[in-house]
C-alpha cells in the first residue's frame, strides 16, 4: 500500500526532466532540494567527502521516515551548481582547484528541518560523515531555463553549452545565474564518451543596451 | 510481549541455520545445534521443523543434495566423488535421492546443464538454416572484465530472505530502515547479498539470501536483524550491468565461461553480490552489481 504512494519527484515532474538531443525551455518553479556547497576540483578530496555527506544525510532521513512507516519516497540523482569567481562564466581559464559548487538532491516538501537536524545528530554520533553538519534544506526558484542532454565526458560540455547558448540568442535570450547539472550516470562505471547529464541554464530576456 | 519472543525465536534459528551453512560436512549432533542457538533440545526438533518448514535432518541432506547438484554442474568431478562428499556411501544411494529431488540421474542432470561446454560456448557451431550448411563462428557476446580479487572477512547485519529473487526487497527494505534510522548508513558502507543457492537448482520457494550492510563490531543483533561474517579469501568478480533479472546470464559467463577458460574451480562458499547502486532511483539498464564468485585455491 506505502509503494504505490510512493513520492517519485522525476515521475511527478517529468517535463522539468526533459533531457532532448536539442535545447529546450523549461520553466523551473520553487524546488526544495538538500545541498552542500564546497570549492575545488570535481571528484577531488572535498567533493567525494561532501558526495558521501549529502547522500548520507538523505537516505538517514528516508529510511528513518520509512522506520516510522511515514510517507516514502524516492532518492532522487545527484544535481549540482557550478560557478567561478568574481562572475567568470569560462570554466576552462579557471584551474579546477578554484571553481566552486553546490551539490544537491531534490527532496520532497513533506521533508522538514527538523528531519534533517535529527539526521545529522544521529550521524555526527556515529562519527559516520563528518561533513554532514554543512547539509541544508534550501528551495530554489530558476525561472525559465535553457535544458539539453550532453552525452560524453564533462570535459566537453562547452560544445553543448554553446549549442545552449546560441539557442537562446536565437530567441533574443541570454544566459543569467548559475549552470546546473542533473547527473543520469554513474561516472564510476559508465566509459567518459556514454556519460549522460542535463545540462540547465537560467535564462532571461536580453534587453537591448546589454546585447549590443 | 508476544513480538519479542517471536523475534528472539527468529534470531535464534538464523543463528542455526548459519551454523548448518558453514559446516554442512560436519555431523553437527542436535544437541549441539540446539545449545549454540539457546534452544531446549527437548524441543528443538519442533520449533525447527516449525519455522524453517522442514526438518533438521531434511535440511541438512537438501542442501547436501543441492551443492552435489552444483557440484555436478560446475566440476568434472566424478559422480562417485560428489556422492561421497554429499555423505552418501554408494553411487546407487546418491543417485536414489538425487534423483528424487531433481527428477533425474546425477549423469543426466550433468549432461544437461554443464555449464563447462554450454550451448552458447565460443567457438565454431553448426548452423542448420540456410541453404547450405554453414559454419558461424561465435564470440558469445562481448568479452567479459573478469578480475581476481581477495576479499578481507566482512561483519555485516542481515536481513534473511527465504523465497523467491524477485522478492527480496522486502529484507532489505526491512534492514534499511532500521540501520538507516541509526545513522548507519552512511559512510563507505556496503551493500551485498549473500545467495546460497543456485536458481536453476532449488525450488524458488526455498532460496535463502541474505540482504547484508556492512557494520562495526560495536553494532548488535536484535530480532530480525541478524549479524555474521562474510567469508573472505579470493573471488572471480565480474560487474553486471543491466537489470537484476538477468543476473542469471553473467553468472552463466562466470561460472561456465570464464573459470573452465582459465583453469579455476568455484570453492563451495555463497555467492556474494555488490549492489552498487539503488535500485528505487535508477533505471533498471543502469543498475550496476559487482558479483563476487568465491575460487578454488589454485593448486
Amino acid at each position: 500500500m506505502a509503494d504505490s504512494e510512493k513520492i517519485d519527484l522525476y515521475k511527478q515532474y517529468k517535463d522539468q526532466y526533459a533531457a532532448p538531443k536539442s535545447p529546450v525551455l523549461v520553466t523551473l518553479d520553487q524546488v526544495r532540494y538538500l545541498c552542500i556547497s564546497g570549492r575545488g576540483a570535481p571528484g577531488g578530496p572535498e567533493f567525494k567527502d561532501k558526495v558521501g555527506a549529502l547522500y548520507g544525510a538523505a537516505y538517514t532521513i528516508k529510511m528513518t521516515r520509512k522506520f516510522a512507516s511515514l510517507q516514502d519516497y524516492v532518492i532522487c540523482k545527484l544535481e549540482a551548481q557550478w560557478w567561478l569567481d568574481g562572475g567568470k562564466q569560462d570554466f576552462a581559464d579557471v584551474p579546477r582547484e578554484q571553481w566552486n559548487w553546490k551539490l544537491m538532491i531534490r527532496t520532497p516538501e513533506v521533508v522538514g528541518e527538523d528531519e534533517l537536524q535529527r539526521a545529522q545528530s544521529v550521524l555526527t554520533q556515529k562519527g559516520k560523515s563528518p561533513r554532514v553538519s554543512e547539509v541544508k534544506l534550501e528551495t530554489i526558484r530558476e525561472g525559465l531555463c535553457v535544458q539539453m542532454l550532453h552525452v560524453g565526458p564533462y570535459e566537453q560540455e562547452n560544445r553543448t553549452i554553446a549549442v545552449m547558448e546560441d539557442f537562446a540568442a536565437q530567441q533574443g535570450m541570454g544566459f543569467h545565474g548559475l549552470h546546473h547539472e542533473i547527473y543520469l550516470s554513474d561516472p564510476r562505471r559508465v566509459p567518459p564518451e556514454r556519460l549522460k547529464t542535463i545540462l540547465r541554464h537560467p535564462v532571461t530576456k536580453k534587453d537591448h543596451r546589454s546585447s549590443k | 510481549m508476544k513480538k519479542s519472543t517471536q523475534q528472539l525465536y527468529n534470531e535464534r534459528i538464523l543463528r542455526v541455520l548459519i551454523l548448518i551453512q558453514k559446516n554442512l560436512d560436519a555431523e553437527m549432533p542436535l544437541n549441539e545445534l540446539a545449545r549454540a542457538a539457546h534452544f531446549s533440545p527437548y524441543h528443538f526438533h519442533r520449533i525447527f521443523r516449525g519455522m524453517v518448514g522442514e526438518s533438521l535432518k531434511e535440511h541438512i541432506r537438501r542442501l547436501r543434495l543441492e551443492r552435489a547438484a552444483l557440484r555436478l554442474k560446475h566440476t568434472d568431478r566424478s559422480v562417485l566423488e560428489i556422492a561421497l562428499e554429499a555423505g552418501y556411501e554408494t553411487h546407487e544411494a546418491f543417485s536414489r535421492a538425487f534423483r528424487s529431488l531433481c527428477g533425474c540421474s546425477p549423469s543426466g542432470f550433468r549432461s544437461d546443464n554443464s555449464r563447462i561446454c554450454g550451448a552458447n560456448a565460443p567457438g565454431v557451431h553448426y548452423r542448420e538454416n540456410g541453404s547450405m550448411a554453414e559454419f558461424e563462428l561465435t564470440t558469445g557476446g562481448k568479452t567479459m572484465d573478469v578480475r581476481v580479487e581477495h576479499l578481507e572477512p566482512m561483519r555485516v547485519a542481515f536481513v534473511r530472505h527465504v523465497g523467491p529473487y524477485s522478492q527480496v526487497g522486502k529484507a532489505w527494505e526491512k534492514l534499511c530502515a532500521r540501520l538507516g534510522r541509526e545513522g548507519l548508513l552512511a559512510g563507505g558502507t556496503r551493500f551485498v547479498g549473500v545467495c546460497y543457492d543456485d536458481p536453476e537448482v532449488t525450488a524458488p520457494e526455498k532460496l535463502r539470501y541474505d540482504a547484508c550492510v556492512t557494520v562495526d563490531e560495536d553494532f548488535e543483533a536484535e530480532g530480525e536483524v541478524g549479524v555474521q561474517t562474510i567469508c573472505g579469501g579470493e573471488y572471480a568478480v565480474v560487474t553486471h550491468f543491466g537489470p537484476y533479472e538477468d543476473l542469471g546470464r553473467t553468472y552463466g559467463q562466470l561460472y561456465g565461461r570464464w573459470m573452465p577458460q582459465n583453469g579455476r574451480q568455484p570453492r563451495s562458499e555463497p555467492c556474494l553480490e555488490f549492489y552498487l547502486n539503488d535500485p528505487d532511483g535508477t533505471d533498471p539498464e543502469d543498475l550496476l552489481t559487482d558479483i563476487y564468485a568465491p575460487l578454488e585455491p589454485v593448486s
